[in-house]
């Protein structure tokens, strides 16, 4: 008989068993910082206590972002949580060791202007790439000319803020994403921002002051997305454009403008867009293009464009015109979208249709998937409605919906009658 | 072709296949499209011509064992193919990635080595999730991290981001030694830093008096008292500079009574009220850095505590009450300055205010 005597497990010493399963923390430097990147910073700078090894891997991760998810602060008081924030993202720059290549800074609670200043400095001498920047409080905020010292950026992001680059400033080479909203900017260095950053593709710009005039000169811009108050926009060089989205906030009044400029904005604003895939027009931008001369059918068709979203009165007979001058002029629109927008001051109900079905047998293809909402059930929304299903001939799907639950079930009925042209429409009524 | 034909013709011929060679020695064939997924792999039979047959088998990393080659045949089989949905691909990639840690590791290893980006990618993630707000006892129990660190690397403040109570108890109890460290120091610098003080008061006293002789004898007595009470009031040194922090509400005006105090010291010297103050006020300043640097949350000996709060207090009143006929002295010298007028609050403190916004 054998006795059998049971040894007692040693304590748990950091022995080679530990080693043996430990299989992370081996992995190769640009591995690690990949996982920890995908961490919040929090998380991240934690990592220094799990083991020796640990202690300084975090000191390299390549992006760095201080946003409102980051840190939690039980206190209320707003010096506290400002003093905190300030102080660790001090410690962080300080104790990172590497290149940074995205630093993102969006922090709810008001921060000091020399603090930016400060880490933006920091950043900036680090070869950085990608630069985000979000001031929720306070003035509009100016970046430090060392931001435009940059030459790796690729893109930039400001919000509320002021742009105001040094005099010696030529552009971003590399630059090819960049967005701005809420800033403030006067109409030379806009123009000059856009034309000296050559690999610009992708252009953002929302709720802007001190631009009137948007002049485009960007040769590989392929988006672009626009809100704001302007009064003209005009595309040179840029024959790659293929998504556009422009939203005009202020209505204008078209009495005013008719004496001055008999020229088409219309005409002037596809002379340059021969590319173009996908197109959205909101708020009043319609009313803008349908200043001036409005042809039937623009001379170059947009061959390319398959996407089209307008917002629209349809009341409003210039709009219409315009509306119907774009419809013509896309032989191969696959989907297609129309926002309604009630007017305060209604519109004469005109008896007549202006949608008269006449000879638009060829103009909708293509047309597959079709949105109409914000409706309410007036004369001239039913009859463009009408005038989609009988003549789009390969529909699929037409989605309603109106604008509240007033008139409803006369929507729905007059609805229910309509023609189709297509025998695979189906058309689906949303609540609104 | 008829099938017939298909089955006479080798398999070989119809479809290419790579030959791979782990670190373990074992030899298998993978179909061409889905091996040249990889780039590494893609690599060697582009730019080096191997891999086509058994003898010129290409030889992957060490750190891709057979277990985790076949997983990441799996992923290439399933990705190469081009016709699938995002929505397909991501759906596959969230089941891919249901394996236990240890796994996952290595197939992070694997990957890597193989140079399969996208993969790397999925797993990193899949890591960081894995990571993402678990205390440090938890991820060291996941992936069996040694706790290695050295007491006194435990004890350099770690910034500490996440107010872990260890580490925050751990940064306070560093905190307290440095300043102990720093007090003992003091103690021996005493005389070099005073005599500097001193001379700097002296300068600007004798601008702003405009050449009032007298009082240089009163500064030296204060200078020998000051000395005095200095090493008796070390170590009530924070503890009473925390008292007044707490008890700045009470004496409303009491920081600035403080700086001003500094300049009635110097004219007007030997009574015992204000050498004290005097004290107290060169505190604040020279221990100005030490409270910013320091989370302080020391508890101080009750009975201490009382002890300071009652001479505040007391001290306080004192300065209330002959405080605004001091000034007035004090000013009555000074005829460039512009008159800074006090008046008395509610509560008895004193409220100072410039000219141009009297009453």
């Amino acid at each position: 008989m054998s006795i059998v005597i049971k040894q007692r497990e040693p304590s748990r010493l950091p022995s080679k068993t530990d080693a043996e399963f430990d299989r992370i923390s081996n992995l190769p430097g640009h591995v690690i910082d990949q996982i920890l990147s995908r961490l919040p910073i929090r998380d991240a700078v934690r990592s220094s206590v799990l083991s020796r090894k640990w202690r300084y891997k975090w000191a390299t991760i390549p992006c760095l972002v201080f946003d409102n998810h980051c840190f939690n602060f039980s206190s209320q008081d707003q010096s506290f949580i400002k003093n905190k924030l300030v102080n660790i993202i001090d410690h962080v720059l300080l104790l990172h060791n590497g290149p940074i290549h995205k630093f993102k800074l969006s922090h709810r609670d008001l921060l000091g202007v020399t603090d930016i200043d400060r880490w933006i400095l920091c950043i900036s001498r680090s070869s950085i790439k990608e630069v985000v920047l979000e001031i929720w409080k306070g003035q509009r905020y100016k970046p430090p000319s060392c931001l435009f010292k940059c030459q790796n950026l690729v893109h930039l992001e400001l919000f509320n803020c002021l742009l105001k680059p040094p005099l010696m400033f030529k552009g971003f080479q590399n630059l090819k994403s960049l967005d701005l909203q809420h800033i403030t900017i006067t109409q030379d260095v806009f123009e000059k921002l856009i034309s000296s950053c050559p690999s610009l593709e992708r252009l953002t710009l929302m709720n802007f002051t001190g631009v009137t005039n948007l002049i485009i000169d960007a040769p590989n811009l392929q988006f672009f997305d626009i809100g704001g108050i302007f009064e003209d926009v005009s595309f040179l060089n840029t024959v790659h454009l293929s998504l556009v989205s422009i939203g005009l906030y202020v209505n204008i009044d078209n009495e005013e403008n008719d004496a001055r400029d008999n020229s088409s904005k219309l005409l002037r604003f596809f002379v340059n867009l021969p590319h173009i895939r996908r197109l959205e027009i909101q708020s009043y931008f319609l009313k803008y293009l349908a200043m001036g001369y409005v042809p039937s059918r623009l001379p170059n068709l947009c061959v390319d464009l398959n996407h089209l979203s307008i917002r629209i009165d349809f009341d409003d007979l210039e709009e219409n015109t315009a509306a119907l001058c774009l419809l013509r002029s896309c032989p191969n629109l696959q989907e297609l979208e129309m926002l309604a927008r009630s007017e305060e001051q209604s519109s004469m109900e005109r008896s007549t249709n202006f949608w008269e079905d006449d000879h638009w047998s060829s103009l909708f293809a293509h047309l597959r998937l079709v949105k109409v909402s914000g409706i309410s059930g007036v004369k001239s929304e039913m009859d463009f409605i009408k005038f989609l299903l009988s003549n789009s001939p390969v529909l699929e799907q037409l989605t309603v919906k109106p604008a509240s639950q007033e008139g409803e079930w006369e929507l729905m009925k007059e609805l229910l009658r309509f023609r189709r042209a297509s025998i695979y429409a189906e058309v689906i009524y949303l609540d609104p | 072709m008829s099938e017939v034909d298909m089955a006479v013709i080798k398999p070989e011929m119809m479809k290419s296949y790579i030959w791979l060679q782990t670190a373990d020695g074992s030899i298998q064939q993978v179909e061409q499209e889905v091996a040249m997924f990889c780039p590494m792999i893609c690599h060697e039979v582009i730019q080096k011509g191997m891999g086509s047959s058994k003898n010129y088998a290409i030889s992957l990393p060490q750190r891709v064992n057979p277990a985790m080659l076949s997983l990441i045949l799996d992923y290439c089989r399933f990705h190469q193919v081009p016709g699938r949905s995002n929505k397909e691909r991501k759906s596959f990639d969230e089941k891919f990635i249901r394996m236990d840690t240890k796994r996952l590791c290595e197939l992070t290893s694997a990957a890597d080595s193989l140079q399969l980006k996208p993969l790397v990618d999925l797993t990193s993630r899949a890591l960081a999730r894995i990571i993402e707000g678990k205390s440090p006892e938890e991820i060291r129990e996941i992936f069996h991290l040694p706790d290695d660190l050295t007491e006194e690397e435990k004890l350099e403040p770690l910034k500490n981001t996440t107010d872990d109570p260890r580490i925050r108890l751990l940064n306070r109890l560093y905190a307290k030694k440095r300043k102990e460290l720093k007090e003992r120091q003091k103690l021996k610098n005493i005389e070099v830093e005073e005599e500097r003080v001193d001379d700097r008061s002296v300068d600007d006293l004798l601008s702003f008096i405009n050449g009032d002789n007298g009082d240089s004898k009163g500064i030296k007595n204060s200078k020998s008292k000051k000395k005095n009470r200095r090493r008796k009031d070390q170590q009530k040194n924070t503890s009473a500079n925390e008292a007044i922090k707490n008890h700045n509400k009470e004496p409303n005006g009491l920081n600035q009574v403080c700086r001003s105090a500094e300049v009635g010291q110097k004219v007007r010297a030997g009574v015992g009220a204000t050498s004290n103050l005097h004290d107290v006020g060169d505190d604040i300043f020279d221990n100005k850095n030490e409270l910013d640097d320091v989370d302080i949350d020391d508890e101080i000996d009750p009975a201490l505590k009382e002890k300071i709060d009652r001479e505040v207090e007391d001290f306080a009143r004192r300065l209330n009450s002959d405080w605004p006929e001091r000034m007035q002295e004090i000013l009555s010298f000074g005829h460039e300055r512009k008159p800074v007028h006090f008046s008395l609050n509610g509560n008895g403190s004193l409220r100072r205010y410039a000219n141009s916004e009297q009453r």
